[in-house]
């Protein structure tokens, strides 16, 4: 169970470190591109758009970085989960106000749709994880230690 | 001898050319401004009108004028719009008279979009801004092959850049070229801006 857990653990930390590297850096490659997508949402105020799209890709960097590189995982991951959810609202809400934006998550040209929105769900899984991991460790022990018993007895 | 003189005459008239090829559709700003920014765009697309409009316009007129900004239209009408092609052939018309009757036509065409995509009347739109005398040149130039030539010049350009979809923009600033697929509104690309030129 413990093995399982750990793979559970790397799995987790590299496709999150991923996800969030690969983003960031086609974001910085074109802070404009970005700029249009955010201004494409109709959420933000024209001035706050530039310093998003400058600034946020660095955040999404750092956050990939920093779950590789394992310092404090559980509040990195709280932080990558924070921001996963704000993007998940902030489409979703798009969507059903029926504004055709480009999603720019992944690259860009791509719209916003209920695909982008599940697959955005679907990346809070492994920060989830990151997240819950000690109490599931704690878990999965009392039910190891419950089965000996039962075993035992 | 000759040879040499046909080199010498050559090598004069290269760079004169391209310069003025390359200016034609310069629409504010020199070749030499800091920031070059080159929009692929439509006629009828309205987010085309948006970027022009709201955006573009305010650039000429804040950035350009201060030769900033280089402004240059690429023509992409796009196949699933009816009524680009002839609104495309009318501008590039218009720019062969001179700036002032290309942004006055192109202002415009973007303004009665709503009109002309219904109807298809797009003389009317155009004749609007121009005087009668322009207005029979205009005409005029329309005969030009090489109006048509240019719209099929521009298009393959753009095919070449991979433009998908109107607009989009290609912003070259401190040596890096930044694609925009979609428009920006102005205070956005004003911060932009700002940071280089300023």
């Amino acid at each position: 169970m413990a093995s399982i857990l750990r793979f559970l653990h790397w799995f987790c930390r590299l496709a999150l470190a991923g996800v969030f590297i690969y983003s960031g850096y086609i974001k910085v490659q074109s802070p404009l591109q970005f700029a249009s997508a955010i201004a494409g949402y109709k959420i933000a105020p024209d001035s706050m758009i530039m310093p998003l799209a400058n600034y946020l890709p660095w955040v999404e960097i750092a956050l990939g970085v920093l779950l590789l590189a394992g310092w404090k995982i559980r509040y990195v991951a709280l932080g990558a989960a924070a921001l996963l959810v704000s993007f998940t609202v902030i489409l979703t809400v798009t969507y059903l106000r029926g504004i055709d934006a480009d999603c720019g998550c992944f690259g860009f040209g791509q719209k916003i749709s209920p695909l982008t929105i599940a697959r955005d769900t679907l990346i809070l899984i492994p920060a989830l994880v990151l997240i819950f991991e000690t109490r599931l460790r704690n878990l999965t022990a009392q039910a190891s230690t419950a089965a000996g018993r039962t075993r035992a007895g | 001898m000759i040879a040499v003189l046909i080199c010498l005459s050559l090598a004069c008239a290269i760079p004169v050319q391209a310069a003025d090829q390359s200016c034609e559709n310069c629409l504010g700003g020199g070749l030499d401004a800091p920031i070059k920014i080159e929009v692929f765009s439509d006629f009828q697309c309205p987010a085309c009108r948006t970027l022009y409009l709201d955006t573009m316009k305010q650039v000429l007129k804040d950035y350009s004028r201060l030769d900033k900004v280089c402004v240059i239209y690429h023509e992409f009408p796009l196949p699933m719009h009816p009524h680009a092609r002839e609104a495309t052939r009318y501008s590039l018309a218009a720019r062969k008279l001179g700036r002032q009757q290309w942004l006055a036509v192109l202002d415009s065409l973007y303004t009665d979009q709503a009109i002309w995509s219904q109807n298809g009347m797009v003389q009317v739109s155009v004749a609007r801004v121009l005087s009668p005398l322009d207005y029979q040149s205009l005409q005029k130039l329309l005969q030009d092959p090489s109006i048509n030539e240019t719209i099929t010049h521009d298009i393959a350009l753009g095919q070449e850049r991979k433009v998908l979809s109107t607009p989009t923009m290609f912003v070259t600033a401190i040596g890096k070229e930044q694609r925009v697929d979609g428009g920006l509104p102005f205070p956005v690309l004003k911060d932009f801006f700002d940071k280089i030129v300023k």
